[in-house]
C-alpha cells in the first residue's frame, strides 16, 4: 500500500485546478458590473471545462473515467459512516462521497454556467437569473463541504489529497496505477483557456456564445433587462 | 423532523431558495414613499428627498471609475449601454418604462449592485429617494 503510484493523470489535474479558479473568480465578480467581462469570461471557461471534463470522464484514464466512481448510494452512506466512525475505507480514486461532489459541482457548475450565458443572450425569461443565482450559492455550498471532506478524509488517511490532486500520486499497489499522464492534453487544455481569456480582455475577440467587447450583443428576444 | 408535514417543508425549502417570494407591483410612486419612510426611520435629520442632488449623485463620479450615466447614460429616458459589454439596458426613468421601480426586490437588488460599482458602498434610502426623484421628473 506504501508504493507512491500515478492515479490522477495531467487533464484532470488541470481540469480541477482550473474550475476552482474559475469558479471563486466567476462568484466573487458576480455582482459587479465593473467585472462584468471577466465574470462573463470566467463562467464561460467553467462550461468549456466541464465540456471537456463530460468527455474525459468517458474517454480519459481509469480514475478519471465516470464508470470508475459512479458509486450506488449504499456504498455512499457506508463509506460516509466509515468516516464518521474515524476510519474511512481507503479509495484510490475517487471516494464515494468525493464522487457525489464531483457530480454535483459538474451539474452545479454547468446549470450556472449555460444559465448566465441564456441571460447574457437574453434567451428565456426571469426565472434564469434565480436559477442563476441559486445554483452558484448550491455550488459555492458544496464546494465548502468537498473542501472539509478532503480535510477530514486527508487526516483521517495520512494521505494528503489535495497534494495528491497537485502532483497526482497517491498510494497503492503497483498494478493499480495509470499509464499515461497525458501531459500535452492537460497543457493544451491549460493554454486553450489561457489563450481565449487574453483574446476575449485584450484581443477583442469573442467565441461563440459571446460578443466581442467592444461590439454590442444580438439581442435575441426582446431587449429588456435591468442591469 | 417527522412531525413536520411534507408539504410544509417543500414549502420551507422553496422559500429558503427565494422562488416564491412574494411580489408586489407598486408604482415608482410607491416605491419612493417607502425609500422615504425608511429614510426617515435611519435618518432622524431626513428632510425629503431632491431630485437636484439625485442628479448630481447620478451624473457624477464618486471616487470610483463610473458613474450611474456611465451606463445609463446623462438621458435616463433613452436606452442605456453597458460600460463594460456594450449591451442595451431599457430605460431607467419610469415616463420611459413603466415596469422600473415598481418590484421592491428589484429596486433592492439592483441599488445594492450598482451602488457597491458607483461609490464603492452601499446607498442610504435617502440618496436612493433622491436619484429617483430625479428619474421620476424625466419626461418621455
Amino acid at each position: 500500500m506504501s508504493n507512491k503510484i500515478m492515479v490522477w493523470d495531467f487533464p484532470t489535474r488541470t481540469f480541477h485546478w482550473l474550475l476552482a479558479l474559475s469558479f471563486v473568480g466567476a462568484f466573487i465578480t458576480g455582482d459587479s458590473e465593473r467585472y462584468r467581462d471577466i465574470h462573463l469570461l470566467l463562467g464561460y471557461t467553467m462550461i468549456g471545462l466541464i465540456g471537456f471534463r463530460l468527455i474525459w470522464g468517458i474517454v480519459g484514464t481509469r480514475y478519471a473515467r465516470f464508470n470508475t466512481f459512479w458509486f450506488k448510494p449504499s456504498a455512499i452512506a457506508s463509506y460516509v459512516r466509515s468516516m464518521f466512525q474515524g476510519k474511512p475505507q481507503h479509495y484510490v480514486g475517487h471516494n464515494p462521497a468525493g464522487s457525489v461532489a464531483i457530480f454535483l459541482l459538474l451539474g452545479l457548475g454547468l446549470l450556472s454556467g449555460l444559465s448566465g450565458l441564456a441571460i447574457y443572450n437574453e434567451i428565456g425569461g426571469e426565472w434564469l437569473e434565480g436559477l442563476h443565482e441559486l445554483s452558484a450559492n448550491a455550488m459555492l455550498a458544496v464546494v465548502i463541504v468537498h473542501i472539509v471532506g478532503v480535510f477530514v478524509s486527508s487526516f483521517l488517511h495520512r494521505e494528503n489529497l489535495a497534494r495528491a490532486m497537485i502532483t497526482g500520486t497517491k498510494s497503492g499497489g503497483p498494478a493499480e496505477g495509470i499509464q499515461q499522464r497525458h501531459a500535452w492534453l492537460g497543457l493544451l487544455l491549460l493554454a486553450t483557456v489561457v489563450v481565449t481569456a487574453y483574446a476575449y480582455l485584450y484581443k477583442d475577440w469573442a467565441p461563440p456564445g459571446l460578443t466581442p467587447l467592444s461590439q454590442q450583443p444580438v439581442a435575441t428576444e426582446k431587449r429588456k433587462h435591468d442591469d | 423532523m417527522k412531525h413536520i408535514p411534507h408539504k410544509l417543508m417543500i414549502m420551507l425549502a422553496l422559500a429558503a431558495t427565494g422562488l416564491t417570494q412574494p411580489v408586489f407591483a407598486l408604482t415608482a410612486a410607491d416605491t419612493l414613499k417607502q425609500l422615504e419612510q425608511s429614510a426617515k426611520q435611519t435618518d432622524p435629520t431626513f428632510k425629503g428627498v431632491s431630485a437636484q442632488r439625485g442628479e448630481r449623485l447620478f451624473k457624477t463620479t464618486h471616487g470610483a471609475e463610473w458613474s450611474c450615466a456611465s451606463c445609463h447614460t446623462d438621458n435616463p429616458a433613452a436606452s442605456g449601454k453597458h460600460a463594460k459589454t456594450g449591451k442595451v439596458i431599457a430605460p431607467l426613468a419610469p415616463a420611459a418604462n413603466a415596469e422600473r421601480f415598481t418590484r421592491p426586490d428589484k429596486v433592492e437588488k439592483w441599488f445594492r449592485r450598482n451602488c457597491n460599482d458607483v461609490l464603492n458602498r452601499a446607498c442610504t434610502a435617502s440618496e436612493q429617494g433622491d436619484v429617483l426623484a430625479y428619474l421620476m421628473t424625466i419626461k418621455n
